[in-house]
């Protein structure tokens, strides 16, 4: 009896911003923030950045801001090199961005001041999740999904089930592996980079992998 | 009527939206604002409501009526929120409080969401029956005038929710806070797609010439604007490229210092054959799409600015656009990758040449430019996020809803 493959069902992830009522003009203020703001508020200005859909000069808005805005380019750099997905718990990754920082101010105690209105704005997010109506069961079908899927969805999938699945495997490839088999495609899209591409890019690259594998499967040689 | 953005709008927004609509059909949503038309708020209410009614949400919008005492106070009331001093004295607040008292009197305000846009009508929230109610502010809150801080107060704490265009226009409430921008119509008179003859059309009618690379900025002649700064960085760039520089405006009866600007950028033009300053009446929609179809490079170079929706309007049209790093602007352009943030004259005029001297580069930014305004500043998404807001204050307590 052939196997039952359990489909992949694409889903939505929409986020709507909150503003927590805090700001930070200079880098002791952001110390104080990172240390009590919401566990949303850190997800949201670390794993979500993301969703921006263009990678700029570093990888979390806590360095972006440190970086452009008070011109602290090195504490940008270190800050950049926290893969937020690395963590399982939220509460670590605080935990390492408050080292970071405090290292940093440990050196440079008297670090610059924002201007009035490029102060560091704490933002979280309250987010929908809506399946798409789009289901696929194999490679080739896969494919097709991906390459046209809503880049809000490609971010819930890839990015945001690191997450939500012990930190550790991106739905794409836990489905290749346990419903297709596929174990060797599905841990060379988990071990796609994410702080070097943009949504598109990630597209593109989980793309050409699918069709290779896709067309390897599908060739037919001459005996 | 959504169906209309289809192969426009992003896919997801509008699959979105009609999950949403039918989570919400049926349920009624209520706009006050204080003028039917004229202005940002006014011109995108037009087209979202027939929009919620397509949707199958019973939408209204109620306009507050007011005499001229009123909105000489209302104004004083913007202003002061805005940072610029004033004094608005206790009869000032009594009136402001007794012309909604007649408003709520006359209006039905029984709806499941109500969206108060801006101070003019906030007193009606004392008069609020049952749904959620939400204070839409469309400017920069962020450092009011104190002692109006205090005396609008009383009405902020009475709603559920308010929301902001940007996170710096906002400050510390009592009340949840939430971040949606403005948005920009496709299928409006001003953004919508042209033929080239109706740009040939305006062109000759406006007597623009198009044998040189046409540099624009559409905007109100206001001294926050900088025309002057814009003329000095033509003149720059002219140097060492034949351009020609269109300076678009409108009148505003609000604002009397606009004659006053006008009068000092034709002055300072002096007889520059190839500076065109046009006046265009209000709802010079159509032409104002057509000039900045024509153009090579649209500027913005505000020094303080709102949202700045036009930055947005010609992205859409795929042009590359120069703009002052102030207010919503930033949140616009992504430096490098859909146009330039300056802070000066001199950069203004370096990336007019750099994007004269390289069509290419142009072409790129102006196609990523469309891209980003598609993705992040359409109708769609606006209407996408007022729905998304309702129902989260219609379930309560929670940060994460699978539909």
């Amino acid at each position: 009896m052939a196997k039952i493959i359990k489909p992949f069902e694409f889903k939505l992830y929409t986020g709507l911003l909150r503003f927590t009522g805090r700001k930070a003009k200079n880098l002791h203020e952001l110390r104080e923030g990172i240390a009590t703001v919401s566990e949303d508020s850190l997800f949201h200005h670390t794993c979500q950045y993301f969703l921006k859909g263009t990678i700029l000069e570093y990888t979390n808005d806590f360095a972006q801001w440190a970086g452009e805005s008070l011109e602290e380019r090195a504490l940008a750099e270190h800050l950049s090199n926290i893969d937020p997905y690395s963590f399982l718990q939220i509460e670590d990754l605080r935990k390492e961005l408050l080292r970071v920082v405090d290292e940093y101010l440990s050196a440079f105690p008297g670090p610059r001041e924002a201007f009035p209105g490029d102060e560091f704005f704490f933002n979280e997010t309250v987010v929908l999740i809506v399946p798409l109506g789009i289901q696929v069961q194999n490679l080739a079908e896969f494919l097709m999904a991906v390459k046209y899927v809503d880049p809000g969805s490609l971010y819930y999938h890839f990015y945001e089930s690191k997450l939500r699945l012990g930190g550790r495997v991106n739905d794409f490839s836990a489905w290749m592996e346990t419903s297709l088999g596929k174990r060797e495609l599905a841990e060379r899209i988990n071990a796609i980079d994410p702080f070097m591409h943009n949504l598109e890019e990630i597209r593109n690259v989980i793309a050409d992998l699918v069709e290779q594998k896709a067309r390897l499967d599908m060739e037919v040689y001459n005996r | 009527m959504i169906s209309q953005y289809e192969s426009i709008a992003p896919k997801g927004d509008l699959h979105l939206l009609k999950r949403l609509g039918e989570k919400l059909a049926g349920k009624t949503f209520l706009h006050v604002n204080s003028t039917r038309v004229g202005g940002g708020v006014a011109e995108i209410l037009q087209r979202m409501v027939p929009l919620l009614k397509g949707l199958g949400i019973e939408v209204r919008w109620e306009v507050i009526e007011g005499d001229e005492p009123f909105f000489t106070i209302t104004k004083k009331i913007h202003n002061t929120l805005q940072g610029n001093p004033d004094h608005i004295s206790e009869e000032m607040w009594a009136y402001h409080f007794e012309v909604n008292r007649r408003n709520a009197e006359k209006m039905d305000l029984e709806a499941d969401a109500v969206f108060i846009h801006d101070p003019q009508p906030a007193p009606l929230v004392q008069f609020r029956k049952n749904g959620k109610w939400i204070w839409r502010c469309h400017i920069d809150a962020s450092n009011p005038i104190k002692e109006v801080d205090e005396a609008l107060r009383q009405y902020w704490g009475k709603f559920d929710a308010a929301v902001y265009s940007v996170a710096k226009f906002a400050r510390s409430m009592a009340i949840s806070e939430y971040i949606i921008p403005p948005s920009i119509d496709p299928l409006s008179e001003k953004n919508r797609a042209l033929t080239e003859e109706e740009i040939t059309e305006v062109s000759e009618r406006l007597k623009i010439p198009r044998d040189k690379p046409i540099i624009l900025q559409v905007s109100r002649f206001d001294y926050f604007k900088d025309p002057l700064g814009v003329i000095r960085a033509y003149q720059t760039v002219k140097k060492y490229n034949d351009c020609l520089l269109v300076l678009a405006g409108s009148p505003a009866s609000d604002d009397p210092e606009s004659e006053e600007v006008l009068r000092a950028v034709n002055e300072f033009s002096g007889d520059d054959p190839d500076i065109h300053i046009l006046m265009l009446p209000a709802f010079s929609d159509k032409d104002i799409n057509a000039l900045q179809r024509m153009a090579q490079v649209v500027l913005q170079k505000s020094t303080k600015e709102g949202f700045g929706l036009t930055v947005s309007e010609a992205m859409w049209k795929g042009k590359p656009v120069i703009g002052g790093a102030v207010g919503g602007i930033p949140l616009q352009i992504v430096h490098g990758v859909t146009g330039f943030l300056v802070h000066s004259v001199e950069g203004a005029a370096f990336r007019i040449r750099q994007l004269l001297n390289s069509p290419s580069m142009a072409k790129i930014m102006g196609e990523k430019g469309r891209e980003f305004v598609r993705a992040n500043f359409l109708i769609t998404r606006q209407i996408r996020d007022y729905l998304t807001l309702w129902y989260f204050l219609e379930n309560p307590g929670r940060s994460i809803i699978e539909l």
